[in-house]
C-alpha cells in the first residue's frame, strides 16, 4: 500500500474523513507471518528470556514449596486471624480474577463492537487471561485448609450425601470461574488454530512438526473451514460476552451478599466488573509495552493500540472512581451509622495508607491519560499502568481487610498483619504467572496473524470514497 | 454485496417539511388532552396526589428518553463510531428537548418548593423535623438544595445537548470535519457530566420518593432503562419517518439491525442490573433495604413485578435474540413498541408504590398522562427538528454508515 504514510502524525491521525490504518501500512501479509512466527521459531530464545524465566521459575518453585508448607502446617501460617479471617488469599484471588478480564473483553465484547484494532492484541490478552485465572484458582483451592477435601467444592455424588451449599456465593464462584476458565481457554485455543497451522507448515524440526500438527487439528485453510471457523468464532464471542460480566459479578457477590458494612452494597457487581477490566487492561499494557519492543512488534501493535488501551484504562478507571464516590455518598445518605463509619474508617482509620494508595493509583493517576501526549508516551504509560496494578491489588485489600478488621463490636476489632508467607506467596503467584507467560512467548504465535491480516488493507475491499478499507461486516 | 443507491440518498426527502406541523399539531393536541385528562380525573375523584405521582412517573419516563438520546450521541462521538451516522440525529433531537422538559418539571419543583410532603415526604418541614432519618438527610434532601441541583442538572443538560445539536446541524451546511473533531474532543467530559447528573437526578426524582431507602446501583438502573427506552423510540421514529417517505434510502436494514442489537444488549444489561439490585437486597435481608421490595411484591404489586420480570427481560430476551427478529422490520417494531411500554411499567413500578404501597393503583389517568407526556415529547422532538435535515448530510463518516453492512 501507500508508502507515503510514514510519519507518526499521519499514522495516528484522528482525521474523521479517513480512518487511519490499523497496523503499519508498510507491513504485508508475508512480513506479518515472518515477524510473528520468527519469535516462536528461533532455535534459541535470547538470553534475557532465560534470565526472566529463571527468576519466574524460581518464584514459582518457591510458591509451590510454600503451598507444601501450608498444607503441612495449616492455614495458621498466614496472617488470617480473628477478626480478619479473609486476608491475602482472597485478596490475591480477586486480584488475579480481575486481571483475567481483559482477554475476554477484547476477544468477545470488542469483537461484537467491531473494534478491529483488537486483532493485534487479542491473542496476547487472552493468553494472559488464562494464566491469571490459573493464579486466581490456586488461592481458594489452598484456602480450604484441608486441601485433600477441595473436591467437595464440586457437587460430586457421594455416599455421605454431602452437598455443597448452593446458597453460598462461594460455590457460585466455583462455577463462575470454572466456566470462565473453560470458555476462555476454548476461545484462546480456537482462535489460535489457523496460526498453529502456519507454524506447523513452517516447522523445521520433527518434534515441532508433530506438536503443532496435532494441535492445529488438521487445519488446511480451505474456504469451507474458514466459513465454519468464523461462524463458530462469532457464536463463541456471543457466549463469552455475558461471562465477562458474570464472573466478577459473582466474585462481588462473595462480599455483597453479606451484611457487613462496606461489603453489602448494590453497586458491587458492575463496579467490580469495571474494576476488573481496568486492572486487566493495565496488565495487558504492562506486558505489551516491553514485549512489542523486545520482539519488534511495533508495526503490528502500534502507538494507536497503546493509546486505545490507555483510553479504556481511563474510562474504566473513571467508572471505578464513580463507584467509590457513589458508595461514599450513599454511606452518608443511608443514614446508617455503621456504613458511614466504615467509609470514614477506610479513609482516615488505621488503613488510611492503603485507602489512599488505592484512590491515588486507581482514580487520580489514570486521569493523566486525558492528555494525548501522555497516552502516547511509553515511559509514563508504563509508570501509570504499574500504579494501576498496585492500586487494584490494594482495592481488594481495602475491601476485604478494612471491613473485617473493624466490624460492629469494637471489642473484637483487630489489625490485620500479613506474615512472610503471605507476602512470598503473593510474589510467588507473579512467578507462576510470568512462567506461564514466558512459555507462551517462547512457543506459541503471540499475535493473531490470521486476524491481523484480515484487517489489513487488501485489494478487493469496498472502494467507495472515504470508506476505510476495513469498513463492512464483523470480519 | 449490497450497495446503497447513493443517487437515491442524494435525492430523497430528508426534512420533516410539511409533516412537521402535522406531527406537532397532533402530538401537542394529544399531549394537552392527555395531561389535562389527568387534571380532570384528579378533580372528579382520583385526587391530586394520584395525579402528582402519575405526572412524576410520566415525567421520569420522557426525561429518560431524552437522556438516553444524549447518551447515544455522546457515546457515538466518544467511540468515533461510523455505522450510526445515519441514525444519530434522532438522538440529538431527543436530547435537544431537555431545556424544554424543564418546563414540564416545574410542577414537580413547585410542589417541593411549596413545602408539600404529598409527593416527596422529605419536602414537608414538619416531617423533616420529626422523622429522624429524614432529619439526618436534610442537608441533601431539602427544597432549596433540590431546586439548586435541578437547575444545575438542566443547565448542564442544556449546554451539552445544544452543543452537540448545533455543531451537528452546522456541519450539515459547512461539512467541516473539524466540527466532528470538536464534538469528539468534548464527548469525554460530556460523558462524565452525563453520568453524574443522571445518577443524582435519579436519586432525587425517583429514589428519594422513598426517602428512607437507598441503593448505590440506582443510577445505573435508571440509566439502563433510559437507554432501552430511547433505542426503542429511535427504532420506531425512523420507521415512522420512512413510512412518510423520509430517509428511505439512507437508513437501511443494517442500521435497524444494529439498533436492534443494542436494544437487545440493553435489555440484557437492564436485567443484569435489576437482578444485581434485587438479589443483593433480598439476600442481605436487612429490613431498611428490603422494605422497598416488600412494598413492590405485596398485594397487586407482586403482579406488576412479575410482568416486569417477564415483560422487560425474560420474554424480549429470546424475542430479540435472533438475527431474523432484528432484520424483519415488523418484528423489530413490535419489540420496540413492547419495550417502550415495559419501560413505562418499570418507571411505574418505581414511582407508584410510594403512592399506594399495597395495591397497584392503576387508573385511566396513569395511561393518559403517560401517553400525553410522551406525545408532548414527540411534539418537542418534531418542533426542535422542524427545519433541520434528519440526516447529517455532510458528516465525514456518512459514507461509512451508508456502506456499512452486517456480515
Amino acid at each position: 500500500m501507500s508508502s507515503e504514510i510514514t510519519t507518526t502524525a499521519e499514522f495516528l491521525s484522528d482525521d474523521p474523513v479517513k480512518r487511519a490504518p490499523l497496523v503499519d501500512p508498510r507491513l504485508d501479509y508475508h512480513s506479518v507471518t515472518e515477524t510473528v512466527s520468527a519469535i516462536a521459531e528461533r532455535p534459541k530464545p535470547p538470553k534475557a528470556w532465560y534470565a526472566a524465566f529463571a527468576v519466574a521459575l524460581s518464584l514459582t518453585l518457591m510458591l509451590f514449596a510454600l503451598i507444601g508448607y501450608l498444607i503441612v502446617e495449616g492455614v495458621g501460617v498466614w496472617g488470617n486471624n480473628n477478626p480478619a479471617f479473609w486476608g491475602f488469599p482472597i485478596v490475591n484471588f480477586v486480584f488475579w480474577v480481575g486481571i483475567g478480564h481483559a482477554g475476554t473483553l477484547i476477544s468477545a465484547i470488542l469483537f461484537l463492537f467491531r473494534q478491529k484494532w483488537r486483532t493485534s492484541i487479542n491473542r496476547f490478552a487472552e493468553a494472559m487471561t488464562i494464566f491469571a485465572v490459573v493464579c486466581a484458582g490456586l488461592f481458594p483451592g489452598i484456602h480450604v485448609g484441608r486441601i485433600w477435601f477441595a473436591y467437595w467444592l464440586f457437587p460430586v455424588p457421594n455416599q455421605m450425601e454431602m452437598w455443597p451449599n448452593f446458597r453460598s456465593p462461594l460455590l457460585w464462584d466455583v462455577f463462575a470461574v470454572g466456566t470462565y476458565a473453560t470458555v476462555s481457554l476454548l476461545f484462546w485455543y480456537f482462535g489460535m488454530i489457523p496460526d498453529l497451522a502456519t507454524l506447523r507448515d513452517r516447522a523445521r524440526s520433527r518434534l515441532s512438526k508433530i506438536l503443532y500438527g496435532v494441535f492445529s487439528l488438521g487445519w488446511t485453510g480451505s474456504a469451507r473451514e474458514w466459513h465454519r471457523y468464523e461462524r463458530s468464532y462469532l457464536i463463541l464471542a456471543a457466549l463469552a460476552t455475558p461471562l465477562v460480566l458474570s464472573v466478577h459479578s459473582v466474585v462481588s457477590f462473595d462480599f455483597a451478599v453479606a451484611q457487613l458494612p462496606g461489603w453489602h452494597t448494590t453497586i458491587f457487581p458492575p463496579y467490580f466488573v469495571a474494576g476488573a477490566i481496568f486492572s486487566g487492561f493495565a496488565m495487558v499494557q504492562t506486558l505489551m509495552v516491553p514485549a512489542r519492543r523486545f520482539f519488534g512488534l511495533e508495526k503490528i501493535v502500534t502507538m494507536r493500540h497503546i493509546e486505545n488501551m490507555n483510553k479504556v484504562i481511563l474510562a474504566t478507571g473513571s467508572m471505578v472512581g464513580y463507584a467509590y464516590g457513589i458508595e461514599f455518598f450513599i454511606a452518608w445518605y443511608s443514614g446508617n451509622p455503621n456504613e458511614s463509619f466504615v467509609f470514614l474508617n477506610r479513609a482516615f482509620g488505621p488503613y488510611a495508607w492503603a485507602y489512599w494508595i488505592m484512590v491515588s493509583c486507581n482514580v487520580i493517576f489514570p486521569q493523566l491519560f486525558w492528555f494525548k501526549k501522555i497516552r502516547r508516551n511509553l515511559l509514563i504509560t508504563m509508570v501509570i499502568v504499574m500504579l494501576v496494578n498496585v492500586g487494584m491489588w490494594f482495592e481488594r485489600f481495602v475491601i476485604v481487610v478494612t471491613s473485617l478488621s473493624r466490624d460492629f463490636v469494637p471489642a473484637s476489632w483487630g489489625y490485620f498483619k500479613p506474615t512472610a508467607v503471605d507476602l512470598l506467596m503473593l510474589l510467588g503467584s507473579f512467578g507462576l504467572f510470568f512462567t506461564l507467560f514466558l512459555l507462551f512467548l517462547r512457543f506459541l504465535p503471540i499475535v493473531a496473524m490470521a486476524e491481523v491480516k484480515g484487517v489489513m488493507p487488501h485489494d478487493h475491499g469496498p472502494k467507495e470514497k472515504g470508506a476505510p478499507e476495513s469498513a463492512g461486516g464483523e470480519r | 454485496m449490497h450497495q446503497v443507491d447513493l443517487e437515491a440518498v442524494r435525492n430523497e426527502r430528508r426534512h420533516l417539511g410539511e409533516l412537521a406541523p402535522k406531527v406537532i399539531r397532533i402530538a401537542l393536541g394529544l399531549g394537552i388532552v392527555g395531561v389535562a385528562s389527568g387534571v380532570v380525573f384528579a378533580l372528579i375523584g382520583a385526587g391530586w396526589r394520584h395525579f402528582l405521582f402519575s405526572y412524576t412517573a410520566a415525567f421520569a419516563y420522557v426525561l429518560s428518553l431524552a437522556l438516553g438520546g444524549m447518551f447515544f450521541v455522546v457515546v457515538k462521538h466518544l467511540t468515533k463510531a461510523g455505522w450510526n451516522v445515519t441514525v444519530r440525529r434522532i438522538g440529538e433531537l431527543s436530547a435537544a428537548t431537555l431545556p424544554f422538559l424543564f418546563l414540564l418539571f416545574l410542577p414537580i419543583l413547585g410542589v417541593v418548593l411549596a413545602g408539600s410532603g404529598e409527593l416527596f415526604r422529605w419536602a414537608d418541614p414538619e416531617v423533616a423535623r420529626t422523622d429522624h432519618l429524614i432529619h439526618a438527610k436534610a442537608p441533601w434532601l431539602n427544597p432549596t438544595s433540590f431546586a439548586l441541583r435541578w437547575v444545575l442538572f438542566f443547565v448542564i443538560w442544556t449546554v451539552i445537548s445544544r452543543f452537540f445539536f448545533k455543531r451537528s446541524v452546522e456541519q450539515d451546511e459547512s461539512g467541516d470535519p473539524a466540527l466532528t473533531k470538536r464534538m469528539e474532543f468534548l464527548s469525554a467530559p460530556s460523558m462524565i457530566l452525563f453520568a453524574l447528573t443522571l445518577t443524582f437526578a435519579s436519586f432525587d426524582l425517583l429514589m428519594s420518593l422513598d426517602a428512607h431507602w437507598f441503593s448505590t446501583i440506582f443510577g445505573v438502573y435508571y440509566f439502563s432503562g433510559a437507554v432501552v427506552g430511547f433505542l426503542s423510540f429511535a427504532i420506531l421514529a425512523y420507521m415512522f419517518l420512512q413510512r412518510f417517505g423520509i430517509l428511505q434510502s439512507a437508513v437501511t436494514v443494517e442500521h435497524y439491525h444494529d439498533l436492534g442489537k443494542l436494544l437487545f444488549a440493553f435489555v440484557f444489561f437492564w436485567g443484569y442490573i435489576a437482578f444485581s439490585q434485587y438479589m443483593l437486597i433480598w439476600y442481605g435481608n436487612i429490613p431498611e433495604e428490603t422494605v422497598w421490595f416488600q412494598h413492590r411484591q405485596s398485594g397487586t404489586w407482586a403482579g406488576v413485578a412479575i410482568v416486569l420480570l417477564f415483560g422487560h427481560f425474560l420474554i424480549p430476551f429470546p424475542g430479540l435474540l435472533s438475527r431474523h427478529a432484528k432484520r424483519k422490520l415488523g418484528i423489530l417494531a413490535f419489540w420496540a413498541a413492547w419495550m417502550m411500554i415495559m419501560h413505562y411499567v418499570d418507571i411505574y413500578y418505581i414511582v407508584m408504590p410510594n403512592f399506594d404501597s399495597h395495591h397497584a393503583p392503576l387508573h385511566v389517568m396513569d395511561i393518559t398522562v403517560w401517553i400525553g407526556m410522551t406525545s408532548l415529547f414527540v411534539a418537542l422532538v418534531a418542533w426542535v427538528g422542524r427545519h433541520c435535515s434528519l440526516l447529517p448530510v455532510k458528516d465525514p463518516r456518512l459514507s461509512e454508515a451508508l456502506a456499512f453492512e452486517n456480515s
